[in-house]
């Protein structure tokens, strides 16, 4: 059995809830100095099993089988959103050094403070966090996602834990804070700590995994070094997961005479506390025509979710004009009528957040039909089962409450919600984001679909995902709120102009053929 | 889990059930008043001895609970009758000014003690029960509708809300059926201090003898009146004094259990 050496064990894990296998019979063994990576859609059963690394379970799991680290030391756990894990009322020194301060108790106290100082700042620079001594007076809330990520990764090497289980660090991320987190897990390798990602973000799997576990509903479909099953999978499984998102060219772009929507000298502004405000976003000039789609991308931080907040009156700060068919529409939603409201639906990022905990998912699809086109409510819970089935949601499920639906299944649940009131522009703000890439091609494929399906039906989609916007019939780039870029997919993609366009492209293909 | 939550359950009626009758159905059975005997005595004919003044402390009882339940109830439930819409349509709102000019004049309020508040009333309008009750809730609604506007403010920023706008729904459906059903588990938290807080207050007032009679059937007053024979004669103290803590102590398990829906949620559960 201990033919290799391992630093944490797991032996046919099982856990259930509610009388739902979550984790079947998982085995799993973490060697040293090595990143295992565990993939799968999403509800394979990803989280619960690195988690029972840390011995943690959902709420009221029964559970069997082993889990055994070396020494039962601390197992570090960077997770998919740091910010939840960091107390916002302390500064960095502080989240830092109290962990420290345990570590160096065996000295004579009043070498404690230095010999604390020393370790913070060391778990500091192997975590990749230069200027140390500025961050370290920051509030949580005022580093970035990656930098945040990276304090809890400080605080895992500060506990001198031998195991990290990163989830899914580099989801919603851009491409050039994806190779940064690549790089940082890479330095923690280096050390000898092992390393288990949770990940359905295939290039960050390629580029940095030692070995790969495929889950599927619970159970190991297929495991072994990477190199072999990322090349070679034997699995069908595994060969669906892995096989290369497809091209799905939408229908050649309508040249059609009218634009839908113009964006007319937009400049957004952001304002804070302190009545100061900042202009995020600057769009001389955007059209989009009806039966097209147009991508919007841009890093993190770029002012694309502001432009569609606007577009759909979610952000009412902002000068310039949004005309729908020539007529202006008001700023804030509270002053569209139903027919503008209608027209122009908005699809939120966090599909679980978006829905109301307390209603079945189905009613509240259905209001959608009762209140912008005044049908009743039979025919509107007709119309939304039906609606729900074609996007891939069964009644049984469409009956739930959004608790107990995936994220996948609750953004086509939000999807059916925006169609329902038969928009003629549909604003996805980077619905896909959070999805592993099974889910994600499903969702592409719905809204390639609607495009093709719909007469008329025109697309925003948000994205910081090359691969999801060459999807569009254009893109328009947008860098630091200037639109910099905009025009047909094909010659942004192939040619770009500016060099914030350049170096998204070439990052994308970077990511995509790293093997 | 389903079992601990219908044990919860019972737990909690069975503890609210016991002040509730009793205030109830107390006056009923109380009889007419004997004789008075000498203060704080034990035994003599009296169950639970006898009070400041030599009356028997389980007829008090008896008397106590309607006065004091109902004033609070009713203090309670104004105060929250005024807060809800104050504090959701501040919530709501995006005019900054119709904000401003709900819970600006409630700031204000706020910084005057409650207890003053009621005594400066009283001076004037020389209240009843009733006008008791109308004081104490306006002296709670600043403090409910701050917690009603908060609470509400939270679940108003939340994208579910946009959503709904997003359906155009109307206010009344996202004020009441979103943001009101979201913050229940807060109201309910607070809803439960509230009444404690509420019946110390009518207490006080009692004791300093507003609205109350200082020699009232009123369990809060007898908490207060008999205090002095407290090591002589504890149950004219202990009975109301648990009574009370039965009554509000009850309500929050109550409260609890109603909202707890199949145990907690945590956010691990929720995700892959």
């Amino acid at each position: 059995m201990n033919h290799e050496h391992t630093v944490a064990e797991i032996r046919d894990l099982r856990v259930r809830v509610d009388g739902r296998l979550i984790v079947d019979g998982v085995n799993l063994r973490v060697p040293p100095g090595r990143v295992t990576a565990l993939i799968g859609a999403s509800g394979s059963g990803k989280t619960t099993t690195g988690l029972a690394l840390l011995g943690e379970y959902p709420a009221g799991a029964e559970v069997t089988g082993e889990v055994r680290v070396e020494g039962g030391g601390p197992v570090g756990y960077v997770p998919q959103h740091p910010a939840a894990a960091l107390n916002p009322a302390r500064r960095v020194s502080a989240l830092l050094t109290d962990i420290a301060r345990a570590r160096v108790r065996h000295l004579p106290v009043r070498r404690r403070r230095l010999a604390a100082r020393e370790r913070v700042l060391e778990a500091m620079s192997e975590a990749q966090l230069p200027s140390a001594a500025e961050l370290l007076r920051r509030y949580p809330h005022q580093l970035s996602g990656g930098q945040q990520q990276r304090v809890v990764l400080a605080q895992a090497l500060l506990l001198g834990a031998r195991v990290v289980v990163a989830d899914e660090p580099t989801t919603g991320q851009d491409a050039l804070t994806k190779s940064r987190i690549v790089e940082q897990l890479t330095a923690v390798r280096a050390r000898g700590i092992a390393v288990v990602l949770l990940s359905h973000d295939l290039d960050v799997v390629r580029a940095l995994a030692d070995e790969v576990v495929v889950l599927r509903a619970g159970r190991v479909v297929e495991s072994g070094p990477a190199q072999r099953l990322l090349l070679a999978p034997q699995h069908a499984w595994t060969r669906e997961l892995l096989s290369v998102e497809p091209e799905l060219p939408l229908a050649e772009a309508p040249t059609t005479e009218q634009p839908v929507l113009r964006i007319r000298a937009l400049t957004a502004r952001h304002r804070d506390g302190s009545r100061a405000a900042t202009v995020v976003l600057r769009t001389p000039e955007l059209d989009l025509f009806p039966g097209q789609s147009l991508a919007v991308v841009g890093r993190s931080g770029s002012g694309k979710t502001t432009l569609a907040r606007c577009v759909a009156g979610l952000h009412r700060d902002h000068d310039g004009e949004v005309l729908l068919d020539g007529a202006p529409l008001p700023r804030s939603l509270r002053d569209r009528d139903r027919g503008q409201l209608a027209a122009v639906q908005y699809v939120f990022q966090d599909a679980h957040a978006a829905f109301d905990e307390h209603r079945p998912v189905v009613h509240q699809v259905a209001r959608t039909a009762v209140r912008l086109r005044g049908t009743d409510e039979d025919t509107a819970l007709r119309e939304a089962l039906t609606t729900l089935a074609g996007l891939g949601l069964p009644e049984e499920l469409a009956r739930r409450h959004p608790g107990r639906l995936s994220g996948g299944e609750l953004q086509r649940a939000a999807l059916a919600r925006a169609l329902l009131a038969r928009p003629r522009v549909l604003v996805c703000d980077e619905i896909t984001s959070g999805l592993d890439p099974v889910t994600r091609r499903g969702i592409l494929d719905v809204l390639t679909g609607l495009v093709r399906g719909r007469d008329g039906l025109s697309l925003v989609l948000i994205t910081h995902d090359l691969d999801t916007a060459s999807l569009a019939h254009r893109i328009a780039v947008l860098d630091a709120g200037e639109l910099v870029e905009q025009g047909p997919a094909p010659q942004i993609l192939t040619t770009p102009a500016h060099p914030v366009t350049a170096s998204l492209v070439a990052r994308t293909r970077a990511g995509g053929t790293t093997a | 889990m389903s079992r601990l939550r219908t044990g919860r359950f019972a737990l909690g009626v069975t503890v609210v059930a016991v002040p509730l009758l009793l205030a109830l159905l107390g006056p009923v059975f109380a009889g007419g008043p004997g004789p008075r005997a000498t203060s704080f005595t034990l035994g003599g004919g009296h169950w639970l001895g006898t009070d400041f003044v030599g009356r028997d402390v389980w007829r008090q009882v008896l008397h106590g609970g309607r006065p004091v339940v109902l004033t609070a109830l009713a203090a309670t439930a104004l105060a929250y009758l005024v807060a809800l819409p104050v504090g959701l349509v501040s919530a709501l709102t995006r005019h900054r000014r119709l904000e401003d000019l709900l819970m600006r004049p409630l700031d204000v309020l706020l910084a005057v003690p409650s207890l003053l508040l009621i005594l400066l009333a009283a001076t004037v309008f020389e209240p009843d029960a009733v006008g008791l009750a109308l004081l104490v809730a306006l002296a709670q609604v600043p403090d409910a509708a701050r917690l009603v506007r908060a609470a509400a403010a939270e679940a108003a920023a939340r994208p579910a809300v946009e959503a709904l706008r997003m359906q155009g729904e109307t206010w009344w459906r996202i004020a009441v059926g979103y943001v009101g059903r979201s913050m229940l588990r807060t109201l309910a938290a607070d809803a439960g201090t509230r009444l404690t807080g509420v019946l110390y207050l009518v207490a006080t007032a009692a004791f300093l003898g507003v609205g109350v009679a200082p020699d009232a059937a009123d369990w809060a007053v007898m908490v207060d009146r008999n205090r002095t024979g407290l090591f002589v004669q504890p149950w004219a103290v202990v009975v109301p004094a648990v009574l009370i803590v039965a009554l509000t102590t009850g309500t929050n398990l109550l409260f609890d259990a109603a909202l707890d829906k199949g145990g907690r949620r945590t956010g691990k559960e929720a995700r892959p």
